[in-house]
């Protein structure tokens, strides 16, 4: 397979921010296929790469790549045909526990009946954490996605960008080792955008997480990324993946100003455009 | 099952002026109050035995029911109507999450389920007399049976449409098996199931005074067909009257009770319209 | 994941009959229910003997031609007054109370009346088929004309079109989905109201000849009867899907995966 080729020479000076920590998320030959016999459709071949605790790494590939597919088979909502993926070096056989998905469609995945408060609680009731802990914990994560004063609004009355980040919140609340999210912004405005990348910055760094992110926005993974995982091809697999680094911390305006932005930003485009 | 809640079909978005609004208001009430008026004077020296004067039925009405029938005839069929219909929903619920969980039994139910509501529910009603009796069971009986699968059928239809992204959600987060249905399944299945409930009540409405028209002299309906074979065109007038007042507070109690309990589903469509 | 493909859901279906007969039979030879139930070999039979004469299909047609008729009479009224009920805020002002005091109450409530006007009769018959189908196709006429796309109805007015006109080819279309869905769930209540009409009302058809055998105990007859009612509901029903998505195939609401 086309792994790492980190020999190339426009990315020889990246540092190793995230190779002396141990690997959070791996996975190894991974392959998916819906259906059997005839019918039988090989969403993907043969994927395999590693996140290191405390690492983003961006998804990349063309859109139908089956980039989805393999965030839920990580999430453990769809069983592998093939190889395996990891946390911490314990296979993912259901959803596991220490994993938290924001996913793509916010208003398919916050329950219109609940409030955000309550969306967001959802997920620690069984967690039996007790009051206060609860509380302070809800409190935190609407704080850190800048709804404090909206834990009573119903998702129907926030607009789509504040719908995403009560999403947010609610895999912020539940504490995960890894978050997992799918496209988490392809349906907000610009402006959200930015603003929401830079949330996924700071909730890295203010909470040692690992996140893996899916997106089709090539600029968006190289802003976000000290990983960048190209897929292509049909059935899906590794087309490279890269390592980013950027000075640190990074912001919209300095660091998408950058050389070394737009040099890999076309690399990875021209990666997509030859994995089609 | 589609939801087509007829809601308000009034609410038209243009602009109106306070003067038109306040004619509309006017035409609501008073449309009504000037019929009434009409049918009570012109109904006034009414000599035709079908039509007698209005008068002489809300006369009758208040004879009748107000009280002196309230305890033996008017309480029964209500109690009968809300025990039967609260079973129907219960056990129409319960049996719709049962079959929705389980896809083998709900395979081998649906031939039986479409056939049986199918079947006109009125006339079941001989079939339970004849196995039952006369009894009051009988026409409870009857009317669970009748409400039940509008309800029951709602229910699986409900929760076999939730949104595959919020049952990831309920997946993803490792709710336990009660949190998912409590929480996350029956809520977003809430309003297909409410609108079969409010068939289930319609159904459990026609069925108590069908079941009371078989047979037996006791409840609203049974005093209603007797005053109609004897006759007694008033207290027939009297018994419409009273039936078509229950027919619909049943069901305005209904709405408003579903308007409280599905406001998130009503309030996020008018958002979703609005925008 | 496992899934089962067609034959064998067509064989747990067969099955749940078979057993459910069973169930029955059992239920008739065991006396659970007394003498009541009548053993389900005799009843099919009597069933298959009732649909073998000339005479039942003469009654089930009775039944039939109410149902029909009363709902063929209630489209026309109810497509008419919806449209002028939707297109007019007086009239729909003016009948906003009366339609939904109406609405809620069915047909069985006015049927004393209707039977000691008009008898037992076949016209007492339709006219409460009628009076029971034509309310929710009435509310639902109008809700689909006042549904209608404003955009459509601004560029029809400004090409100049007439009001007649618009009413037919921009107002009635539009509301053609709200016409279709309200035909197909009052489809089934018209078979319902024309058995209710006989079996109260005293009125030709399945109704009378089941309340006649009920009175009189025979209760193979009874349950024969009630059997091919629900063969008849079942017809009506699946006709009145089919005839749905036949007439507004065009429609968009068609072609959303109905969440049925």
């Amino acid at each position: 397979m086309s792994k790492a080729s980190i020999e190339s020479s426009s990315f020889a000076n990246i540092q190793a921010r995230f190779t002396n920590r141990p690997v959070r998320l791996s996975v190894e030959g991974l392959a998916k296929s819906y259906g059997s016999g005839e019918s039988r459709v090989e969403v993907i071949e043969d994927l395999s790469f590693e996140v290191h605790a405390g690492e983003i790494a961006c998804i990349v590939g063309p859109s139908g790549v089956g980039k989805t597919t393999l965030l839920k088979c990580l999430a453990g909502l769809h069983p592998l045909t093939a190889g395996s993926a990891a946390i911490d070096g314990r296979t993912i056989q259901g959803p596991p526990a220490e994993m938290a998905l924001v996913f793509q469609d916010y208003s398919r995945s916050l329950m219109p009946w609940l409030t955000a408060r309550q969306n967001i609680r959802l997920p620690l009731r069984h967690l039996k954490l007790g009051t206060t802990e609860e509380a302070s914990r809800l409190d935190e994560a609407l704080e850190v996605v800048g709804l404090a004063h909206a834990g009573s609004k119903y998702p129907w009355q926030l607009s789509g960008g504040m719908q995403q980040r009560v999403a947010i919140a609610r895999a912020l609340a539940y504490r995960p080792e890894v978050l997992v999210m799918d496209e988490p912004f392809a349906s907000v405005d610009a402006q959200t955008r930015f603003e929401l990348e830079d949330l996924c910055l700071q909730i890295r760094q203010d909470y040692d997480m690992t996140i893996v992110v899916v997106t089709h926005d090539i600029d968006e993974a190289v802003y976000l990324s000290d990983q960048i995982v190209v897929i292509g091809q049909k059935p899906a697999i590794v087309t490279e993946i890269l390592p980013v680094s950027f000075p640190e911390p990074r912001s919209q305006f300095s660091t998408r100003a950058l050389p070394a932005f737009a040099e890999a930003r076309t690399h990875v485009l021209q990666l997509i455009q030859q994995a089609r | 099952m589609r939801v087509l809640l007829a809601t308000d079909t009034t609410s038209n978005k243009r602009q109106r002026g306070i003067p038109r609004r306040a004619l509309h208001i006017c035409l609501e009430i008073g449309v009504p109050i000037v019929l009434l008026a009409a049918w009570f004077i012109s109904s006034q020296r009414s000599s035709n035995p079908f039509f007698p004067p209005l008068a002489e039925i809300l006369n009758r009405f208040h004879e009748l029911w107000l009280f002196d029938h309230l305890h033996s005839d008017v309480v029964p069929s209500m109690s009968n109507l809300v025990l039967g219909f609260a079973i129907a929903v219960l056990l129409g619920v319960i049996g719709g999450v049962l079959l929705a969980l389980m896809r083998p039994i709900a395979w081998l139910a649906d031939p039986l389920i479409h056939f049986w509501r199918a079947v006109p529910p009125v006339a079941l009603v001989p079939i339970f007399v004849a196995t039952l009796g006369y009894g009051n069971e009988t026409r409870l009986v009857s009317i669970v049976v009748a409400a039940v699968f509008p309800t029951l059928i709602a229910t699986v239809d409900g929760l076999r449409s939730v949104d595959s992204g919020l049952r990831d959600v309920g997946r993803a987060y490792n709710l336990t098996f009660s949190e998912r249905l409590l929480v996350v399944n029956l809520p977003a299945a809430s309003p297909m199931i409410m609108a079969g409930v409010q068939i289930s009540l319609q159904s459990a409405f026609v069925v108590m005074i069908a079941s009371e028209m078989m047979g037996t002299s006791t409840g609203i309906g049974a005093m209603t067909l007797l005053a109609q074979q004897s006759y007694a065109s008033a207290d027939m007038w009297a018994g419409i009257l009273l039936l078509g007042t229950i027919g619909y507070a049943a069901n305005a109690l209904f709405e408003m009770a579903r308007a409280r309990i599905l406001s998130w589903y009503f309030k996020a469509q008018k958002q979703g319209a609005a925008s | 994941m496992l899934k089962l493909s067609r034959p064998p859901r067509l064989v747990f279906g067969i099955v749940s009959v078979v057993f459910f007969l069973a169930a029955w039979e059992v239920i008739a030879w065991s006396g659970l229910l007394g003498s009541s139930v009548p053993a389900m070999f005799t009843t099919l039979s009597h069933t298959f003997e009732f649909l073998g004469q000339a005479n039942s299909w003469a009654v089930i047609g009775e039944t039939v031609a109410m149902a029909l008729s009363g709902l063929l009479l209630a489209i026309v009224a109810g497509v008419a007054l919806g449209i002028l009920i939707g297109l007019s805020a007086t009239v729909r002002h003016g009948s906003k109370v009366i339609v939904e005091f109406l609405k809620p109450v069915p047909p069985i409530v006015i049927l004393p009346v209707v039977v000691l006007v008009l008898g037992p009769t076949m016209g007492m018959g339709v006219f409460l088929v009628f009076i029971g189908c034509v309310i929710p196709i009435l509310v639902q006429t109008a809700a689909g004309v006042v549904d209608t796309d404003p955009v459509a109805l601004d560029s029809a007015r400004s090409f100049g079109i007439g009001k007649l006109e618009t009413t037919l080819k921009v107002v009635l279309p539009s509301a053609m989905a709200f016409i279709g869905s309200s035909i197909r769930i009052t489809a089934p209540i018209a078979l319902v109201v024309a058995v209710v009409a006989g079996l109260f009302g005293g009125g030709p058809g399945l109704g009378r000849l089941l309340m006649r055998a009920a009175s009189s105990g025979q209760q193979t007859e009874v349950f024969s009867i009630v059997l091919v009612a629900g063969m008849l509901g079942l017809l009506f029903q699946s006709i009145s899907v089919v005839a749905e998505r036949r007439v507004l195939h065009w429609h968009p609401s068609q072609r959303v995966e109905e969440t049925r």
